[in-house]
């Protein structure tokens, strides 16, 4: 927390949508999170994380390097066994995976199609009229932060054996520094903070 | 051998070590009762709302909304429209929804309006649900249901009629709609023991004759009239929500503090819950701060018997020496004594905790709603007990060095 800047960003009203409500996203530097519910046998995660944790920069991918990093960075996100290390007792495998990065502007589009002209400048990947891009690039280093979004669901076998998770995910991604973990389970919610120093949660004060 | 001398030895000055023991036990139950006290605190604050998966308000802090939503502490910064209400209660992951309209207050009391479901819903102390101690759950419009210490504070019983006073603080009543009191809660030790309960519609009944914040004056619809009226709410304060499926709470979170129409907040009550203690538990590092300096205290006035006891031991410590007892014997001796007084104060301090917890456990309850349970002791507890032991031990040294020093040469002189 100490060190890490706490970024409010602006999402800029669309000229279409001027009467249209605003809203501003937290987003801190560092500082990813992760949730999980575990219901019988079933796990659901998901996890949000800077795109300067993920990749070390936040702005729209041009170079080849860029997007290899982006690339390899959503690759890595979608084994979430190799950065979320669950005790093998459980015997836990994925059933489904989706990692992506998004950007502030399309984060907040999820399902407002009539956005995507105007907000196209903003996707990072998946782009075709490089020229509109460019118009743009400025305004997207401006305020363009982006975070990766990943969610998982897993099966688990033997889901009273998960004590403990162990954050393999600080070791693949230097730039994260701590991780706010949430976690229902039958007891209810629980929040935790893991910190790279400490790269381990245990959970058996949930069941 | 040692053993045997040691605890004859103790015997032998029964009063005084007697007064040690005592001090030792009672600071050790002070800082066991504390340590249960605290944890006891915890619980129950953590069981203050159970079975609720969402709380959902205005947007704000977490803190803020359980507070104002839970607690009845503060006020929301805004209402949640009806509209938005209906759009969260009619999406498929949303098993229940209960509202909640906060604003009116009976005397010190706040009047909260909900739904009949409330009480099937609202869960505290792993899963309890709300009993009515007297009477029923209300059935009219202008039926109401009171927390316990309501009706104890203002001495009401079912049937008495009230009246709810507009906003907070204000010397404006709706006299014109009292309320009658249906029933009466059993106590909880949650929030709900000072509410004053009415139906959803009874908050809008009461309303009628007013606009923006004033009676019209002059207009009185009478009481008939306003039953005939349709009521639903324009906006509520806020929502206990529960989810189909623990799986979709996250992604229901995330919809409703997504949601573009209104700005809305959904958070974890266990979160919440433990973001506030995390605020409020810093009372409870320094009161068991206090409580282990007790136990220094205790150790420390033990020490200084020993010391005190050293002179009247003079002759003894010689004698035992000049009968081949080696200094190390002298200090095993004292050190042992002083073990034996700090494990007898602590067991008995113990002893003392559970017998006092088992007779004002249920009075603990009923006056403070805090429910502390007589379990076995705790490897915690234990820990405690040796550490209390091993502490013994150590301030003990500091005298038993000094008579294995001294022991021989001045027990010998004759100094009277």
């Amino acid at each position: 927390m100490k060190r890490t800047v706490l970024l409010l960003l602006a999402v800029n009203a669309a000229p279409a949508l001027a009467e249209d409500t605003r809203q501003l996203d937290a987003h801190e530097h560092g500082v990813g999170a992760l949730n999980i519910a575990i219901d019988g046998t079933t796990v659901a995660m998901e996890f949000h994380a800077p795109g300067a944790d993920i990749v070390g920069f936040e702005y729209a991918a041009e170079s080849e390097a860029d997007r290899a990093a982006v690339d390899a960075a959503v690759a890595t996100l979608a084994r979430p066994l190799d950065l979320f290390v669950l005790p093998a007792a459980a015997a836990c495998s994925v059933t489904q995976a989706s990692a992506e990065l998004e950007s502030e502007q399309a984060h907040d589009d999820h399902d407002h199609d009539a956005h995507k002209d105007h907000d196209d400048h903003a996707e990072h990947s998946g782009h075709e009229d490089h020229a509109e891009h460019s118009d743009h690039t400025e305004h997207a280093e401006e305020a363009g932060h982006s975070e990766f979004h990943a969610e998982y669901t897993l099966t688990c076998a033997d889901p009273t054996a998960l004590t403990e998770i162990s954050f393999a995910y600080f070791d693949t991604f230097e730039n994260a520094r701590e991780l706010e973990v949430q976690v229902i389970a039958g007891s209810g919610a629980q929040a935790f903070e893991v910190e790279r120093d400490a790269p381990t949660l245990g959970l058996r004060s949930l069941f | 051998m040692i053993l045997r001398l040691a605890i004859a030895s103790l015997f032998a000055r029964a009063l005084t070590v007697g007064m040690t023991i005592l001090a030792i036990a009672l600071s050790v139950a002070l800082f066991l009762a504390v340590e249960k006290v605290r944890t006891g605190a915890k619980e129950s604050f953590a069981d203050t709302i159970s079975g609720t998966d969402l709380i959902v308000g205005a947007r704000s802090g977490s803190v803020q909304l359980l507070l104002y939503s839970v607690f009845r502490i503060g006020n929301a910064t805004n209402n949640v429209s009806w509209e938005s209400y209906q759009d969260i209660a009619t999406r498929p992951d949303v098993e229940w929804i209960v509202p909640i309209s906060l604003g009116d207050s009976h005397r010190q009391f706040r009047v909260m309006g909900t739904t009949r479901a409330f009480f099937d819903h609202y869960k505290y102390r792993q899963g309890r649900s709300l009993e009515t101690a007297d009477g029923v759950i209300m059935e009219d419009l202008f039926d109401t249901v009171i927390g316990a210490d309501v009706a104890a504070t203002l001495g009401y019983s079912v049937g008495d009629p009230i009246v709810v006073a507009h906003g907070l603080a204000s010397f404006s009543e709706h006299k014109n709609q009292p309320f009658r009191i249906s029933g009466i809660l059993a106590k909880t030790g949650t929030p709900v023991d000072r509410t004053v309960i009415v139906s959803m519609e009874a908050i809008e009944a009461i309303h009628v004759d007013w606009r923006s914040g004033a009676q019209i004056p002059g207009q009185i619809t009478p009481v008939d009239v306003i039953r005939q009226m349709e009521l639903t709410p324009k906006a509520i304060t806020a929502a206990l929500v529960g989810v189909e499926s623990p799986l979709q709470t996250f992604a229901l979170q995330r919809a409703i503090n997504e949601y573009r129409q209104e700005p809305l907040l959904a958070v974890l009550p266990g979160v919440a819950l433990q973001e506030l203690w995390g605020i409020v538990g810093v009372a409870e590092t320094a009161l068991l701060a206090v409580s282990a300096m007790v136990v220094v205290t205790a150790l420390i006035g033990m020490m200084a018997t020993i010391f005190s006891s050293l002179n009247e031991r003079r002759r003894e410590m010689a004698i035992f020496r000049a009968m081949g007892a080696r200094p190390t014997t002298i200090l095993g001796l004292l050190v042992l004594e002083a073990m034996l007084m700090a494990a007898l104060g602590a067991l008995l301090g113990l002893a003392l905790l559970y017998a006092g917890l088992s007779v004002a456990q249920p009075m603990i309850d009923s006056a403070f709603g805090l429910w502390l349970p007589v379990t076995a002791p705790s490897l915690q507890e234990l820990w405690v007990i040796l550490a209390v032991v091993g502490a013994g031990a150590i301030v003990s040294m500091v005298p038993a060095v000094r008579a294995y020093r001294m022991s021989l040469a001045d027990g010998m002189m004759v100094k009277t």
